[in-house]
């Protein structure tokens, strides 16, 4: 199945993958429960038969299945027509290795045709099972927030009898295929172990092929006649990870590309130039501008002057006119629609946003880029070949000459182009200037006439993203703290608030997110005043300010009093505190740098006794300060933490523990006060 | 051509949204589009729902149930106030094809100067799901030109098929505030066969008139402001707090007297479930294995309870496909006999056998059907037979009344799972039966009780030691049942699991023993060694140790300080702790937090500190004996968890004998 450039990479909730197999899901559940009776009973086939009794490895307590065997067969009759088989087969190992029962196989329905799908179960005991693709089901995603609107992907479903621990369930289905590229990715490794797994590709005579192998040692085919068989063995499942890098970035897979005698021609590319000039021609003509956009730049840019006024008229226009909508049928997953469709009827997706951004911009003499892209940061690098594994479409701008401005800090220098700047028309939230945490340093493909670079964007000091929280309080004799709080959020820090508010639907909700951070730390407290700072203004940093009050915040505890001089916010985090070593490297979202201050005015006649030590924890990738002090009766808590990498290596993973642990013993520390004279 | 009628439950669930939205307009009797005010194309906020990102201006739906040419209108206008708010501009109306089609689908943004952009664009066709038999679609579309201060609308026809009847839902609550929303139903009357309509209304906004029939016959409601629909943790279900009007159309002549109806059908209850059960003689000989003459009443129920809970329960075990069912030969069984003959049956019917070898062994034993709480509040007014969704037993024991389902996987003997319990049931008779109360089960029932014996690393502030957890009555139960078909390795991984839900901070946890995931009277008891790192902070010279060891699940409870609906638990609940610590030698305790008695009637909190030389003990007990409480009662309950909050953070300060506890 095809990747499309659908993105909408505004901040959501992290649920929203969950939401759409669970919607589908769901829907599964509710239309098998009226399917009528699957009489299929045929045995399996011969290649399953061949697994019953193949020696396996033990395997721990957490593998739910094995894959005992799968191949993939593609076999390219023309640029045209590519036939594809599939067959696997699993062992079911424990009742969680129940879900391979359920056998989804997702297609396009404008470029792909499915047939032939079946299903069996050769259970331990008793007959075979076997169920037909007529049996099944095939479904569409349903329209969630953020998704497509319409598009033609589909998935058909077979639900396989009996997938219980000790049996063996496998299927097998052909593909049709008209192919936009012709390229393919195996995927060889899974999130169980894989005990055998086959692709053979058979060419048309005189058609070459290369292929590149990504996180497993390169494997070298057998050939007979005009087909070429890779096989791999015995290869671990992945087990997924908080914040590990996206699994293409880790998984052993291959990604072959074949071509006619003579070059794939548009249909194909064996390297990123090549690939920026396959998009170049696909996005050729899109960029058109309309008598009716001509007019409207002329509008939107006729009280500005200066080309970066001029720019950002365009770019605010394009973030928040232009609603994300995507329609995507066949090649619209890649390909952008006409600028003046876009602009008349005010949607359309990432690429149409980027799109019409570029016509806008060209009217006003400033040159901007397509720049594909995958929103998860090790999706694509540079060691992999070209290929489709973009999921978004962003904009190079190339800035004037001459034209230096401190809000533009996305900037790369490029030796031909001179500077340019990406920006993201698809996020409306991050300012013009900036790229969101998620893009920095990662890679996108930058196509210009002369095909394709895929260059490393630049990742934005911490002091961009970040928190500055600010607090005067006074503490009184009977315990209770309250005061004011002036919260100052740039960057993605901003970005995650503004989209949070976006979606509350009533006044009275928006201090729920000041509730949330309250109520982490506080057992009580009372909202005596509220407000919001630049909601809506994205190119100012945001704001809360707000004044509360916690009754008993400092307890008695005998003639001392007992206070914590963090008064809340908490940076600790326990993704490391688990019982597995841990896999994969942990990557943050982008750089980062916060800073509390919490000033707390004791009450006459009290001192302080003890005061929780200094904390200094450097650990090159991240680092972390706290100090107490005292200063005429006002106790001062301040704090930085900043996140310095992006991702931290496997080797010092246990590092980013201890360094969590010791923020988290920060955050629960206590100051000991005592009323003078006892 | 016979009428068929359309209104089992996955088939009125399936037709609930086509309700949603909208003005059915046929083409020959839709009102088309309506004109567009001034006040609405300035109108940039609604004064009742401030902060709105749009809201409905008007709504209408009209239904014309003939039999030939049945169809709905569906109409709606949305006003956009946010940006967030244009995302009401893509719509997807979902249909099932084989039964009705959408058609004459217009719709039109109209901008904030009044200009309009007409949707002239196709509606695609959507399959959403397509399987034999069956195919749900989508008519999904998006409308151009939207922008903050747009008027969009659009207004389709549910063409239905003809010969069919479907029960008929208006739900008047949606995500948006509606101003202003008029229904109409037109019903059957007869074409083919009679059928009889009557319909139910909840929770209708202030001021509006109950749907009524006109001389017409034509069934019409209008209503105003109708306030947008959100969720709340710990909220009833959805469906009970919507406002919402529901036709149910019926073969049986209408009967509008309540008693006479539910007698009626209290009657064929009884009547079905006598020709199940009624099998006196096998079941005589069946008892005779289970119970001795010389048992007590009680003893025989018990007894009977625990040998119909060892039958196989069907109605638990993984979904199987038809395919598996009919390899098994599972056919539906016409009494009890045949069940205890093969040894096996669902859930519903093991019920009805523990019924009939109850009677069988002298008690006086009785069938109740009650209603799932966990989908809708059962209000026998509506006379909604449908709704009678759970049976249970009643047996009178000593002259109290015990009710059981050991249909139920997992219940112990006498408690109830929570969902058939605080409702109310009928029980049957030959006469049509008497309605009853079944009462919850007390806050003892589901019981978590969690001891702790645990000793504090003087150079890291970690505890270490051995846990205990006991999930007694309903607690021990819903964790059996999630847990049924499950392997030992997914169990360990739950408790431990569970165990990190229950402590606030980092922990390292292991399963120690093997808990008996298979019974269901005794408790589920799990043992853990566990490990807490840094529990203890420094301060200076001192050493700060919170009691709250297991508060995790309270830290964010009604963290909000606004309430709309009421609160509701699924049942009573306690949760019992008791921690000691033993102390590094030589290290003293200098202070340690008062006693906590919190007693707000229905929910209590105690936490009780002690120590003697070289150990500390804590006893925290939360007990809630709420399920439903009214909203005008959140502050109450919210100043009662700050109170269960504040006791939880409380510390013990600790003076080390020589060094410090680092961190």
């Amino acid at each position: 199945m095809m990747r499309k450039l659908s993105c909408n990479p505004q901040p959501q909730p992290p649920v929203t993958k969950c939401l759409v197999a669970r919607a589908v899901l769901r829907l599964v559940l509710v239309t098998l429960a009226c399917l009528p009776s699957a009489f299929a009973g045929s045995d399996a086939p011969a290649w399953m038969h061949a697994l019953v009794n193949v020696p396996l490895p033990a395997y721990d307590d957490k593998t739910d299945a094995v894959k005992l065997y799968s191949e993939t067969t593609v076999s390219v009759q023309s640029a045209e027509k590519v036939k594809r088989t599939v067959r696997v087969a699993y062992k079911i190992l424990r009742p969680g290795g129940r879900r391979y029962g359920e056998v989804v196989v997702p297609f396009s329905s404008r470029s792909e045709k499915i047939s032939n799908l079946r299903g069996w179960c050769i259970p331990a005991q008793g007959k075979d099972y076997e169920v037909k693709e007529k049996d099944g089901l095939e479904v569409a995603v349903p329209k969630i927030e953020g998704s497509e609107l319409v598009s033609d992907l589909k998935a058909k479903i077979i639900n396989i009898p009996a997938p219980d621990p000790g049996n063996i369930v496998g299927y097998e289905y052909q593909v049709d295929e008209q192919p936009f590229v012709l390229e393919d990715t195996w995927y060889a490794q899974s999130r169980v172990p894989v005990r055998e797994s086959h692709y053979s590709l058979q060419l048309p005579p005189g058609w070459g092929h290369k292929t590149t192998w990504l996180n497993h040692p390169e494997v070298k085919p057998t050939e007979s006649g005009s087909q070429l068989e890779w096989v791999v063995n015995d290869l671990k499942g992945i087990r997924i990870e908080e914040d590990m890098p996206p699994e293409e970035g880790v998984a052993g897979l291959m990604i072959v590309s074949y071509f006619p005698q003579g070059g794939a021609g548009t249909k194909g590319f064996t390297n990123w130039q090549q690939m920026g000039l396959w998009y170049l021609d696909l996005a050729s003509g899109r960029s058109d501008a309309s008598s009716e956009i001509k007019a409207k730049v002329a509008a939107l840019t006729a009280s500005v002057s200066a080309p970066i006024d001029k720019m950002r008229a365009i770019a605010k226009f394009v973030q928040h006119d232009i609603r994300y909508v995507a329609i995507e049928l066949g090649i619209g997953g890649w390909q952008p629609h006409p600028a003046s469709d876009i602009f008349s009827h005010r949607y359309g997706d990432c690429k149409d946003k980027a799109t019409l951004t570029r016509a806008m911009l060209h009217e006003i003499g400033v040159d901007a880029y397509l720049v594909p892209i995958n929103t998860e940061r090790g999706s694509v690098s540079p060691e992999m070949p070209a290929y489709m594994g973009f999921n978004h479409v962003i904009t190079a701008i190339k800035l004037p000459d001459g034209l230096k401005d401190p809000s533009l800090v996305a900037t790369l220098q490029h030796p031909k182009l001179g500077t340019l700047l990406y920006f993201d028309p698809t996020d409306e939230i991050t300012p013009f200037g900036q790229i969101s945490g998620t893009l920095q340093e990662n890679y996108g493909l930058l196509v210009t006439p002369d095909g394709g670079e895929l260059l490393e964007l630049p990742r934005q000091p911490a002091t961009m993203n970040g928190i500055r929280r600010k607090a005067k309080l006074t503490l009184d004799a009977t315990g209770t703290l309250k005061g004011d709080v002036t919260e100052v959020r740039v960057g993605d820090r901003a970005s995650s608030q503004r989209w949070a508010l976006r979606n509350v639907t009533k006044d009275v909700d928006r201090i729920k997110p000041i509730e949330n951070l309250l109520a982490g730390s506080l057992s009580s407290y009372r909202i005596t005043g509220a407000s919001l700072v630049n909601l809506n203004q994205t190119d100012e940093p945001f704001g809360y300010n707000y004044t509360f009050e916690s009754e008993g915040y400092a307890r008695n505890a005998g003639n001392l009093i007992l206070m914590r001089p963090r008064v809340f916010g908490s940076k600790a985090r326990s993704i490391l505190e688990t019982k597995e070593p841990r896999q994969f490297p942990i990557e943050f979202e982008g750089p980062v740098r916060d800073t509390d201050t919490f000033e707390i005015t004791l009450p006459p006649g009290y001192a302080v006794d003890d005061l929780p030590p200094p904390v200094d924890a450097d650990f090159g990738f991240a680092s972390y300060h706290s100090k107490t002090e005292v200063n005429g009766g006002v106790i001062a808590y301040t704090r930085t933490f900043e996140v310095k990498e992006l991702s931290v290596p496997v080797s010092k993973a246990d590092e980013l523990k201890k360094f969590y642990r010791i923020i988290a013993s920060d955050e629960r520390n206590t100051a000991v006060l005592k009323t003078v004279g006892k | 051509m016979p009428l068929r009628r359309l209104s089992s439950l996955s088939f009125a669930a399936a037709f609930a949204a086509l309700t949603w939205a909208a003005i059915l307009v046929p083409a020959a009797f839709g009102i088309g589009f309506q004109p567009v005010s001034p006040d609405e194309l300035k109108m940039n906020a609604e004064q009742q729902a401030p902060g709105a990102p749009a809201i409905i201006l008007y709504r209408q739906v009209d239904r014309d149930d003939n039999g030939r040419t049945s169809h709905q209108d569906d109409y709606v206008r949305i006003k956009i106030l946010t940006e967030e708010g244009r995302k009401y501009a893509d719509v997807e109306i979902e249909y099932r094809k084989d039964v009705e089609n959408i058609v004459g689908i217009k719709a039109r943004t109209i901008r904030p100067d009044g200009t309009i952009a007409n949707f002239e664009g196709k509606a695609f066709d959507k399959t959403i799901a397509k399987a034999k038999g069956l195919r749900y679609l989508a008519k999904t579309f998006t409308l151009p030109d939207v922008q903050v201060g747009s008027i969009i609308e659009y207004y389709y026809t549910h063409d239905l098929e003809e010969g069919q009847l479907f029960d008929s839902h208006w739900i008047l609550s949606e995500d948006l505030f509606t101003k202003s929303a008029k229904f109409s139903l037109k019903p059957y009357s007869g074409y083919y066969q009679s059928f009889s309509v009557r319909w139910t209304w909840q929770r209708l906004p202030p001021g509006t008139n109950p749907p009524k029939e006109a001389s017409d016959h034509v069934v019409r409601l209008e209503t105003q402001n109708i306030p947008a629909f959100q969720t709340e943790d710990f909220m009833p279900p959805e469906n009970e707090m919507k406002s919402r009007v529901d036709f149910i159309y019926s073969e049986d002549q209408y009967e509008p007297d309540v008693d006479k109806f539910w007698r009626k059908t209290g009657k064929k209850l009884n009547d079905q479930m006598e020709g199940f059960v009624g099998k006196r003689k096998a079941m005589e000989q069946a008892v005779s294995q289970i119970v001795s003459p010389s048992d007590s009443p009680e003893q025989k129920a018990r007894k009977i309870y625990a040998r119909v809970q060892q039958i196989r329960n069907t109605s638990f075990e993984v979904r199987k496909t038809e395919q598996e069912t009919k390899r098994n030969k599972e056919k539906e069984v016409a009494n009890v006999e045949e069940i205890w003959k093969r040894g096996y049956g669902d859930g519903f019917h093991l019920t009805w056998l523990y019924l009939a070898l109850a009677r069988a062994a002298g008690l006086e034993a009785y069938g109740v059907w009650v209603s799932d709480r966990s989908n809708y509040f059962f209000d026998p007014r509506t006379m909604e037979r449908r709704k009678l969704d759970a049976n249970i037993v009643l047996v009178k024991i000593s002259g109290k009344d015990v009710f059981c389902d050991p249909g139920a996987a997992f219940a112990p003997y006498a408690l109830l799972p929570w969902n058939e319990t605080y409702v109310d049931g009928l029980r049957l008779d030959k006469d049509g039966g008497t309605w009853i109360h079944v009462p919850p089960p007390a806050s003892a029932d589901a019981r978590v009780e969690r001891t702790a014996k645990l000793k504090l690393d003087e150079t890291t502030g970690g505890l270490e030691g051995t846990l205990t957890i006991a999930f007694t009555g309903l607690e021990a139960w819903r964790r059996r049942l999630e847990e049924r078909n499950e392997d030992e390795g997914e169990r360990k991984k739950f408790l431990e699991d569970q165990v990190r839900e229950f402590i606030p901070a980092a922990i390292e946890v292991d399963l120690s023993n093997k808990p008996d995931w298979s019974n269901s009277d005794p408790p589920l008891v799990a043992e853990f060694s566990l490990r807490v790192p840094g529990w203890a902070s420094s301060a200076g010279r001192r050493a700060l140790m919170p009691v709250g060891l297991f508060s995790a699940p309270e830290k964010h409870l009604f963290d909000h300080g606004n309430r709309v609906h009421p609160i509701y638990f699924d049942y009573t609940f306690q949760k019992v702790d008791d921690v000691t610590v033993a102390l590094p030698l030589g290290w003293q305790v200098s202070s340690a937090p008062p006693a906590i008695n919190q007693d707000g009637h229905v929910v209590t909190y105690t936490l009780k500190v002690d120590h003697d030389a070289g150990t500390l003990h804590w006893a925290r007990k939360l007990n809630v004996d709420i399920i439903l409480l009214d909203p005008k009662y959140y502050q109450a309950l919210r100043n009662f968890y700050e109170g269960v909050r504040t006791g939880d953070d409380a510390q013990v300060i600790l003076q080390p004998a020589t060094a410090t506890t680092s961190n």
